[in-house]
Order: C-alpha cells, then sequence, then structure tokens
C-alpha cells in the first residue's frame, strides 16, 4: 500500500524539474517592472501636473468623472459605473485619505487588483494545464499507471502538488511585486488606511458599511480571495488537462474561457444569466473594493458559490474520468 | 538525492505555511464583505488651514471653476479660456500653474452652490492664488444645454468617448457632432424647436434668483479663499445670429453682466472679465459649430481677456 | 500468496483467461487465453494492428477488459491493482522516462510508488542494466538504447515476478538486439517470467519458450516456438543441372511436392535470388541429404540447396488457411 506523500512530492519534484515554476517567476520578474514603470510614469505626470498634491488630482477625478455623466453619448452602465467610483473618491477625499498613497504595497494592491482575474489565472495554468496532458503528450501516464497505485491516488498527488503552487504563485506574485516596485515607490505603506465595505445597490453607494483597514491587512484579505480563485481556476485547468490529450489544446481551451471572461465583463450586464459562467465571477478582489460587479445581481457570496460549484463539479469529472478511463495512446 | 530532498522540504513547507495565510486571510475578507461593520472612519477632513499667501514671489495658482466654458467645451484644441489664460501667463514670464479645472458641463448656479460644499473643491480653492469662474449661460439659456446634448444624441456617438477617462479630450468629438445638427444644413426639428421654447420672457424669468445666487456664490468663494483673486467672466450672447433672438438675448446678457458687475464692485478682489463686446458681431468668428460655445478662437481672446486682468 | 498452478514447466504468474475489448462497436479483442510460467519467455507474435499493444495494456491496467479475466500471481489486475502490479514490471512501446529528469531521478521517481524500494535496489538494477556511468544526466542527452536501458531498470525495480517488454527491440542495433536477448536470457534463467511481443517471427523464435500468435484480435495459437515452426514444413529451394532431368526425379518422389513460385509467399530476397535452374519444394528438411545422394547418383548436378525457414507469413497462412493478414 503506497502512501499519499511520495507520491505528491513525485508530482511536485516534476513540477520544479520542468521549470514550469521558473518560467512563471521569470514572467513575473520581466511583466513587474513594466508595470511598475508605467505605474512611475503616471505618478510623475500627476506630480507636474497637481503640484504633488493629491487631494487636487483627487478632486481633478471626481470632475472628469461628473463631467461624462452628463454626457448621452456613455452608456448607462458605465455612467453608474462611474457614479460610484465619484462617491467613493468623494469618501477617500472627505476622509483625507489617499487612495493612491504611493509606495510599494500600494503598487501591488493595485497590481493584484488588476491581475485578479486574467493574469493569475494565466499563471496557474501554465502549470496547471499540463499536469495531466503533459504526461499524456510524451506517453509517460504509461509509466505512471503500471504502478501498483490506484488511479485516484495519481490523480489526487497532481492535484494536491498543484494546490501546493497555486498558493506558491500567489506569494510570489505578492513579494515579486512588492520588491520590484518597492524600490522605484518605497517599501513603507503596511498602516496606511485603505477603505472598504462599499456596498453598492444599483448606482448608490451605502457608506454606512465603510471602514478603514490598514493595507498590510487589506493584503491580506485581498491574498485570501485571490487564492480562492486561483484554486478555482486550478481546478478547472486541471480537468480540462484530464479531458484534453494535448498540452496545447488545454491551455487553448482554458485561455479561450479566461479571454472570454473579461470581454464578457466588459459586455456586461444586458445579459443577467452570463453571470452564472466561472469566468465572469473571477474579480473577486472588486467586492473588497468596492468596484460594482459586472453583472445586475452579483455579490462576494453569488460568486463564491458560484466558483465552489464550477470547482466541485470539475474536481468530480476530473476523477471520473481518470480512473476509468482506458489510456489508448 | 540531497538537493531534491531539500528542495520537497523546503517547497512543502512554504507552501503549507503560505496555504494557511491565504485561508486565514479569505475568511477575513469574507467575514469583512459580508458582514461590514462600519466603524465611521476617523473622519479626518481635510486641514483647514489656507495656503499660504507668498505675496513677494509672482507664481499663479490657478484653478477654475463654473459650466462648460471653463471646462472648455467647443474648443477642439481641447485648451478652453482656462488653459489659454495660464499658458498667457507663462508666456509673459511669470510662473503660472494649472491645479485643477473644475468645470463641468451644463452646471447652473445651484448646481455650483451645491458643488462649493464638497470638501475637496473647498481644498482645491484654498490651494490657489487665481480663481477663475464662470457661471450663469445656463440659467439664462436652459435650453442650450439640451441642444447641445440633443445633436449630440442625433448622430450615435462614437464609442470611443466612452472609454476615455480624460473628458478634456472626451468632449471634442462631442462638439464636432452637434456641428452637424446645429448648423442647421439638417433641418433638424429638435434644434428648431429648443431655439423656440427660449423666448425674450424665459431668458429673462430666471435672472433674479439666478443673480441672488452668483452672489452668494461669489461671497462663498472669497469666504474660502480670501486671499485668492477671482476673476469672473461675463457671458456673451450667443444667439446674436438668430434674428428673433439678437435683442431679447443681448438684453438679457446685459442685464446678467449688469447684476455681476454689482455684486463684483463690493469686492476689491473679484474682477469681471467682459466677454460681451468680444463676441457680438463675431459670433461667425468665435463661436464653435455648436452655436453655443465659443471656438477656439473664441476661447483664445477670453484667455487673453483674463491675462490682461490679472496683469 | 500466489495460486499455486504446476503445469509442468513452473508456476503460472500470468494468466489471461477470456479476454475481450469492445471500442465502439467493435470487438477489438476477442478471446485471449494464455498462461506465462515462470522461469520462461512467453513470445506475443502477430503483425501490426493485430491486437498485441491492447493485450498488453490490458494486462497492465491501462485498458480494462470487457470480459474475461486477467490474473497476476493470483491477483486481478484490474480489481486489485495495488496487489498484483507489485509483480508486474513493464515497458508499453517506448521506454517513455521524463526526459527532463536524470536516470536517477526517474528512477527514484518510479521507486516512490512501489512499496520495498530503496536506494541500494536502484543502484544495484542501474548496475545490472549498465547505465551506472550517465545515470546522473538528464535523460534527454541519452541514446535510443539507453533509454531502453533506463526503462528496463525501472522495469525491474520492484523485483518482479513478470516482465512485459513490447516489441522490445525496435530501433535497436544488432549488437544491441543481441545483447538484449541474452539479458532476457539471464532474467528468465534467474526465475522471471517475461512476455515479450513482437511483429517478427525470427525474434521470437530466437529468443521465446513458448508463443502465441495472434491475429484480428483472436489467438490463433499457443504452444512451444519449435513446436509450431516443427508444424509448418520448410521451403527448400534447389539449383539444379541439368534442370529438366532433376526436376523430373524430384516430382516423382511422393515425400516432395513442387511449389509453384506465385503461389507461395516468399520474402523478396529469395525471389531475387532464384536463378534460371531453380525450384521450390515443400518437403521435410531431414530428407535434404538422401534426395541430394538420389540426385548425384542420376547425373543430376546439385548446385545449391537452400533452407528458407518459413515466414510469419507462411505460419498464418497455415494457421488460418489461406485467410492472408493485412
Amino acid at each position: 500500500m503506497i502512501n499519499l506523500l511520495p507520491l505528491i512530492r513525485n508530482e511536485c519534484l516534476k513540477i520544479i524539474k520542468k521549470k514550469r515554476f521558473y518560467v512563471i517567476l521569470l514572467i513575473l520578474i520581466v511583466l513587474v517592472p513594466m508595470f511598475t514603470y508605467a505605474q512611475m510614469r503616471i505618478a510623475e505626470r500627476s506630480r507636474d501636473k497637481f503640484n504633488s498634491d493629491w487631494r487636487l488630482e483627487i478632486q481633478q477625478q471626481i470632475t472628469d468623472n461628473e463631467n461624462s455623466l452628463g454626457s448621452d453619448r456613455i452608456p448607462e452602465e458605465w455612467k453608474s459605473y462611474r457614479r460610484i467610483f465619484v462617491q467613493q473618491l468623494q469618501y477617500y477625499l472627505d476622509h483625507n485619505v489617499n487612495p493612491n498613497e504611493p509606495s510599494g504595497v500600494t503598487f501591488t494592491r493595485q497590481f493584484l487588483d488588476n491581475s485578479v482575474s486574467l493574469f493569475i489565472p494565466l499563471l496557474i495554468m501554465a502549470i496547471a494545464s499540463d499536469l495531466v496532458s503533459g504526461e499524456r503528450t510524451t506517453g509517460t501516464i504509461k509509466m505512471l499507471l503500471t504502478r501498483p497505485v490506484r488511479r485516484w491516488k495519481v490523480l489526487f498527488s497532481k492535484m494536491t502538488a498543484l494546490l501546493m503552487f497555486v498558493s506558491l504563485i500567489v506569494l510570489s506574485t505578492f513579494i515579486i511585486s512588492y520588491l520590484i516596485s518597492g524600490l522605484v515607490f518605497g517599501f513603507k505603506g503596511f498602516n496606511v488606511p485603505v477603505f472598504t465595505g462599499f456596498q453598492i445597490s444599483g448606482d448608490t453607494v451605502d457608506m454606512s458599511g465603510v471602514h478603514a483597514v490598514p493595507q498590510w491587512k487589506y493584503l491580506l484579505m485581498q491574498g485570501g480571495l485571490i487564492w480562492y480563485v486561483s484554486v478555482v481556476v486550478a481546478l478547472l485547468a486541471f480537468m480540462v488537462s484530464v479531458l484534453v490529450r494535448s498540452t496545447a489544446a488545454s491551455i487553448v481551451v482554458m485561455m479561450a474561457a479566461l479571454i472570454a471572461g473579461t470581454i464578457l465583463t466588459n459586455m456586461a450586464s444586458a445579459w443577467t444569466t452570463a453571470k452564472y459562467l466561472f469566468m465572469v465571477n473571477l474579480g473577486l478582489t472588486g467586492y473588497l473594493s468596492g468596484t460594482p460587479a459586472p453583472i445586475e445581481g452579483m455579490s462576494l457570496s453569488f460568486s463564491l458559490i458560484v466558483l465552489a460549484i464550477w470547482a466541485a463539479v470539475s474536481v468530480i469529472i476530473s476523477f471520473a474520468v481518470f480512473t476509468k478511463r482506458d489510456i489508448l495512446n | 538525492m540531497n538537493d531534491s530532498k531539500w528542495t520537497w522540504r523546503s517547497v512543502s513547507l512554504i507552501s503549507i505555511a503560505t496555504t494557511l495565510v491565504l485561508i486565514t486571510g479569505f475568511g477575513y475578507a469574507v467575514s469583512d464583505v459580508l458582514f461590514p461593520k462600519g466603524d465611521i472612519p476617523l473622519t479626518s477632513l481635510p486641514q483647514a488651514t489656507p495656503a499660504p499667501e507668498n505675496g513677494a514671489v509672482k507664481s499663479f495658482k490657478v484653478v477654475a471653476l463654473g459650466d462648460s466654458l471653463a471646462k472648455g467645451t467647443g474648443d477642439n484644441t481641447g485648451n478652453g479660456y482656462v488653459k489659454n489664460t495660464v499658458a498667457g501667463l507663462a508666456a509673459s514670464g511669470v510662473s503660472a500653474e494649472l491645479l485643477g479645472n473644475m468645470g463641468i458641463n451644463g452646471l447652473t448656479t445651484a448646481g455650483l452652490q451645491n458643488k462649493l460644499k464638497d470638501a475637496g473643491i473647498q481644498y482645491s480653492l484654498r490651494q490657489a492664488n487665481v480663481i477663475l469662474l464662470s457661471i450663469g449661460g445656463n440659467d439664462l439659456f436652459r435650453g442650450a444645454d439640451l441642444l447641445q446634448n440633443g445633436g449630440a444624441g442625433n448622430t450615435p456617438a462614437g464609442s470611443s468617448v466612452g472609454t476615455t477617462g480624460e473628458t478634456g479630450t472626451g468632449t471634442k468629438p462631442g462638439t464636432a457632432e452637434g456641428k452637424h445638427s446645429g448648423t442647421g444644413t439638417t433641418p433638424g426639428a429638435s434644434g428648431e424647436k429648443e431655439t423656440n421654447d427660449l423666448t425674450p420672457e424665459s431668458l429673462l424669468a430666471a435672472l433674479p434668483e439666478a443673480a441672488e445666487r452668483l452672489g452668494k456664490i461669489l461671497n462663498t468663494i472669497s469666504e474660502i479663499n480670501p486671499a485668492a483673486r477671482i476673476y469672473y467672466v461675463g457671458l456673451y450672447n450667443p444667439f446674436g445670429d438668430v434674428q428673433e433672438m439678437l435683442v431679447p438675448g443681448n438684453q438679457a446678457v446685459t442685464a446678467w453682466n449688469n447684476a455681476a458687475m454689482d455684486i463684483i464692485n463690493r469686492n476689491s478682489k473679484i474682477t469681471l472679465v467682459p466677454t460681451f463686446d468680444l463676441f457680438n458681431n463675431h459670433l461667425d468668428k468665435y463661436l464653435s459649430s455648436d452655436h453655443f460655445h465659443p471656438n477656439s478662437d473664441g476661447y483664445k481672446r477670453i484667455g487673453e481677456r483674463i491675462v490682461q486682468a490679472i496683469q | 500468496m500466489a495460486k499455486e498452478m504446476k503445469d509442468g514447466s513452473g508456476t503460472v504468474v500470468l494468466s489471461v483467461d477470456g479476454v475481450r475489448k469492445k471500442i465502439g462497436r467493435k470487438w477489438i479483442i476477442d478471446n485471449v487465453t494464455f498462461d506465462v510460467r515462470e522461469g520462461e519467455i512467453f513470445g506475443f507474435l502477430g503483425p501490426n494492428g493485430a491486437g498485441k499493444t491492447t493485450t498488453i495494456r490490458m494486462l497492465v491496467d491501462l485498458i480494462r477488459p470487457s470480459e474475461g479475466k486477467i490474473t497476476v500471481c493470483g491477483y486481478n489486475v484490474n480489481k486489485d491493482p495495488e496487489k498484483a502490479l507489485q509483480y508486474v514490471g513493464s515497458i508499453v512501446e517506448n521506454p517513455e522516462v521524463y526526459t527532463y529528469l536524470t536516470g536517477w531521478e526517474n528512477l527514484q521517481h518510479f521507486a516512490r510508488m512501489q512499496p520495498g524500494v530503496d536506494e541500494a535496489r536502484i543502484a544495484e538494477v542501474v548496475d545490472t542494466v549498465r547505465l551506472d556511468q550517465r545515470i546522473h544526466d538528464k535523460v534527454s542527452t541519452y541514446s535510443l538504447g539507453m533509454r531502453q536501458r533506463l526503462g528496463i531498470a525501472q522495469a525491474l525495480l520492484g523485483r518482479p515476478r513478470l516482465l512485459i517488454l513490447d516489441e522490445p527491440t525496435n530501433g535497436l542495433d544488432p549488437k544491441g538486439i543481441k545483447e538484449l536477448r541474452e539479458f532476457i536470457r539471464n532474467l528468465a534463467d534467474g526465475g522471471l517470467a517475461v512476455f515479450v511481443s513482437s511483429h517478427l517471427l525470427s525474434e521470437i523464435q530466437l529468443l521465446c519458450d513458448r508463443v502465441a500468435i495472434i491475429s484480428k484480435g483472436r489467438v490463433l495459437a499457443v504452444g512451444g516456438v519449435d513446436e509450431l515452426v516443427a508444424r509448418n514444413s520448410p521451403y527448400v529451394l534447389w539449383e539444379l543441372e541439368p534442370f529438366d532431368k532433376g526436376r523430373q526425379l524430384l516430382a516423382e518422389r511422393p515425400d516432395v511436392i513442387l511449389a509453384d513460385p506465385a503461389e507461395i509467399t516468399l520474402d523478396d530476397s529469395v525471389i531475387a535470388g532464384m536463378g534460371p535452374n531453380s525450384l521450390i519444394t515443400i518437403m521435410d528438411d531431414s530428407l535434404i541429404p538422401e534426395i541430394v545422394a538420389v540426385l548425384v547418383m542420376a547425373g543430376v548436378e546439385v548446385r545449391g540447396v537452400h533452407k528458407i525457414n518459413p515466414t510469419l507469413e507462411q505460419l498464418f497462412l497455415k494457421l488460418t488457411e489461406g485467410e492472408t493478414i493485412d
């Protein structure tokens, strides 16, 4: 009877030796400086324009958004989005809190907000999409499954290794973006207050639940939500990897789904049943920052449940298929 | 081998620790979002200290406030009189910077009164030593705003407008669309109707109340920042080229400008910058294609006037 | 532990009983039955596409049979793979190991998947297949022969009682094939049951003790290799001068059949080597000396006598009574 631990160890070592994880780190190390640089340019520009006074900048931002609210050319969904945005900016301004306090921590927070629904899932896919289909592509699956080990154990060890690396990817994203942006914006800012608890109904914001949270705690909460999203994406990609024979096909399937998600999120609203799709529910951190959900009727608990169902179904399918299927080639 | 044993140990330990931390964060996040306990935040309002008065150094810090004129609607260079003023000041050798432009399309005196209650607006005003204000046009020509928006609504708007955050550039396509319905080449029923709504009576009806509000506005601004100089941009008659509107329009605008003058004369920090004479008989030259807002040349001229007034 | 089933030559290690497999609507494997005993090399002979690989995959639980039963050392492979596969080492098709790992890491990987394999055992196996020089290099730098040896090493790791090799000589040079043959023979002499599939009769003849012949998903025959080959009288090619007289003499003999070259299946090389004065007979090869004597006595010059071993195709023709293989 073979213990699970050595199997998990095997799978972890394979992920490491296959250099997938290094590739992910490399992607982060190449891309984060680019985002940091872009952010630095924005900060420089606003410093020139607004005399380094963030309050003036926020006021200008509010005015600009209010101006666009008056225009008939802007679709109603955009307007309500902007109305909410204006109210939140106003709240920050009224309480003399800079929502974009330039620091490595703030950059990390904003970068993660922006990467939760596409960038991090793509990194996750780099590992998940290959786990089973990669063994089928190279034929090593035959070696793996002719051992005196039950198939569910093999799959379970792969899934566990995947979840371990999901955590590592989330952690690396945090650390790399903090370290790199910290070089430019400074490493302080963990105690800067961030407002959370904006409750959005229609296009008004209920401020009664708003409270300030130190940025480190905000990052922790954000990390938790990103982790949840990442686990769901990982399990889905894992299922695709079980179902599809080639890694390339597996990546394409997941990528198409994710990109469709971002497109749908932007088109949004009109087709309300789209809210049951997993890919429009990936922006969990939006509930924390108070960004309106892409489709009416979505809330944190709704999104968590939808994602959990998708994940559970994909785990069931993965195991059902993997343990029953004939390995024909 | 030893190498792989070490890797395995560190990977498993780090990932387990990270997972636990992330799950904790997840728990926090879920409870925080689902049950937000709104502790009314430690309300730290923006500091009430006025901007330091630097009387000796001639450095202009400009904030603009008001309606679409302040915003620069109709100027296809996107400058408006605000940027023209700042540029004019800078060209004359003094340092000048624009701290913010709070111009909002369609803003009326009543709207501006509300705006002035905003802490953020107050803060901005406090940082300035030159405040440019244009307001009142929308009180007098209520239909004009409709005219502009109606014009834009007739043609499907360029989708790029919705996505750009920069409203300064975003309005440009709008005014360009306004051109088509405004020029009257297409007998736009809506444009016709709205012009007809503007009667001499309706123009004058709004005047007393609006003028009173203007007075209050100017007072509020100088209360917020007693040190700053305020330049109020007077109105012009945009309907000089509509035959039946020429005289009543002129009358209404003159009445307004006089009322403004009355208020302004009482406060030495406030200056009225006249524009009526500038536009009178030169509408074809200085008005943009929406027949309401100035074009870029018009704004340039207003800017020049303000620069003269400041210096 | 294992069910002791003495069958003359040894314990039955692998027992395949009435196995059938349906894929789609087609019966890919239709009733395969045979036993493999310890210490013997069992050949599984059939043309490509006959169902060899499918059968092998069923032996190691990669494919589940639709009907029938496969047991290894008494354990049902499909119902109890954790026990049954413990006794099996296999290479299915090519030895596909992880190319991004070193040979040693590969063996460690597989060692973790079966009980009772420690570092010492890995070293022992590496020694057995003589890979010790390069074992810490990445597999991506290995030659095909080395990968083959690594494949065998992983198959031997768990001290199996049954070794399954699928077309093991594929891609090896003649020297490598010879070495492999000796190696397998040694393993069998040590008590291991070896199951080897091949589409080459010659290979099976050289290597195996017993053979099962499969075609179109059916086992046509199971038996000793010699016995199977002997059932097929070999062809004998004669080169005679004067030809007509010699031909007449041969035709007169009741124990010799003159074959029409157009109707029998022969290697192309044999047909190319046939001169104008050649003819082919079907006869027992033990008669050759006697017939040569008769011909010489009659004044016929025997320029050449060649025994042509039966090919797989001939065997099939015989077994299927004319049904050709495709």
